[in-house]
């Protein structure tokens, strides 16, 4: 990896970013549903998207492929957003649903490898097994102690 | 003590045998995981500020959808502050998003900006240890460093 690489930087944004946001949900649903956590969560999305709307140049003309990319990919992002909010809900800790959750690159790898062709190498490959066996590990969570009624 | 929300979704039954927050967690990597195939493709023709717009027309579907669940009325006392911090991931999420995009507009490759993104719960653990005073067992200590070489090595 080459720091010094522009998209890296906003890579790292994103991570921060989306790292913070992994504890800003467990929060969220430990005192509401993961039902209307996801619609606030949604709302800002909104406001973020009218404020862009506002002040910032949008790019009008889109081919339709694109247009409908990006639509689904909202789509796709928000029903995630939603399990995974679902999922801490269901009383997974943050720090195990989140790293689990994390290693959906596996899918989009397979997407790259199945659909569009791509070669994976050597390190993917081993990475792509890792992935596989730490996803195992981290379900072995040990079943907190049930209250007795 | 756990709230009426959290209690009601955490007593459910198991899905498929699984826990219920792993049933969910794996559902999240293939919707994401898929996410992050499809924003390989809008990427190659619209900027990220269009994009993250775009994106959020995906959501009013499932907006429409989950309005009509019965549970997004329960809540007890700590409803405002639930409702502040699913506030704040919207908007950490969204700022999130652009910067993905961006990224991806800049001419990194989907298929290494989306893993090296990925590598989020270094932040998440740290935080959730340090503010939620989360406890990790063996055998995740020994599975988060794994996904985390996992996701490096993907990202190669």
């Amino acid at each position: 990896m080459h720091l010094a690489q522009g998209w890296m930087w906003f890579a790292a944004i994103a991570l921060v970013f989306w790292g913070i946001t992994g504890v800003t949900q467990k929060l969220a649903t430990n005192k509401i549903s993961s039902e209307l956590s996801f619609i606030w969560f949604a709302d800002a999305m909104i406001a973020i998207s009218v404020i862009l709307a506002l002040f910032v140049p949008i790019q009008w003309h889109v081919r339709p492929l694109i247009l409908w990319a990006a639509i689904a990919g909202g789509t796709l992002n928000g029903l995630g957003a939603l399990t995974s909010f679902a999922a801490l809900e269901s009383g997974g800790k943050a720090s195990v649903v989140i790293s689990l959750i994390s290693l959906y690159p596996l899918v989009t790898v397979g997407f790259a490898v199945t659909v569009l062709h791509e070669r994976l190498t050597l390190a993917q490959g081993v990475g792509v097994g890792l992935a596989l066996a730490a996803a195992i590990l981290l379900s072995l969570e040990p079943q907190p102690p049930k209250s007795k009624a | 003590m756990p709230d009426t929300a959290t209690t009601s979704r955490a007593t459910m039954p198991s899905i498929l045998g699984m826990p219920r927050w792993l049933a969910f967690s794996l559902l999240t990597i293939l919707v994401w995981g898929a996410w992050g195939a499809v924003s390989k493709v809008a990427s190659e023709g619209v900027d990220a500020n269009t994009n993250q717009i775009l994106f959020t027309f995906g959501l009013l579907p499932l907006i429409a959808i989950v309005w009509r669940s019965p549970r997004i009325s329960a809540g007890g006392s700590g409803r405002r502050v639930g409702i502040a911090w699913a506030f704040l991931t919207g908007i950490l999420g969204g700022t999130g998003n652009i910067a993905f995009f961006r990224a991806l507009v800049m001419g990194g490759k989907a298929s290494v900006v989306s893993p090296v993104t990925a590598l989020f719960p270094l932040v998440t653990v740290i935080l959730a240890v340090t503010l939620l005073h989360e406890r990790v067992g063996t055998a995740q200590k020994i599975g988060l460093a794994l996904a985390l070489v996992a996701i490096y090595l993907l990202s190669m």
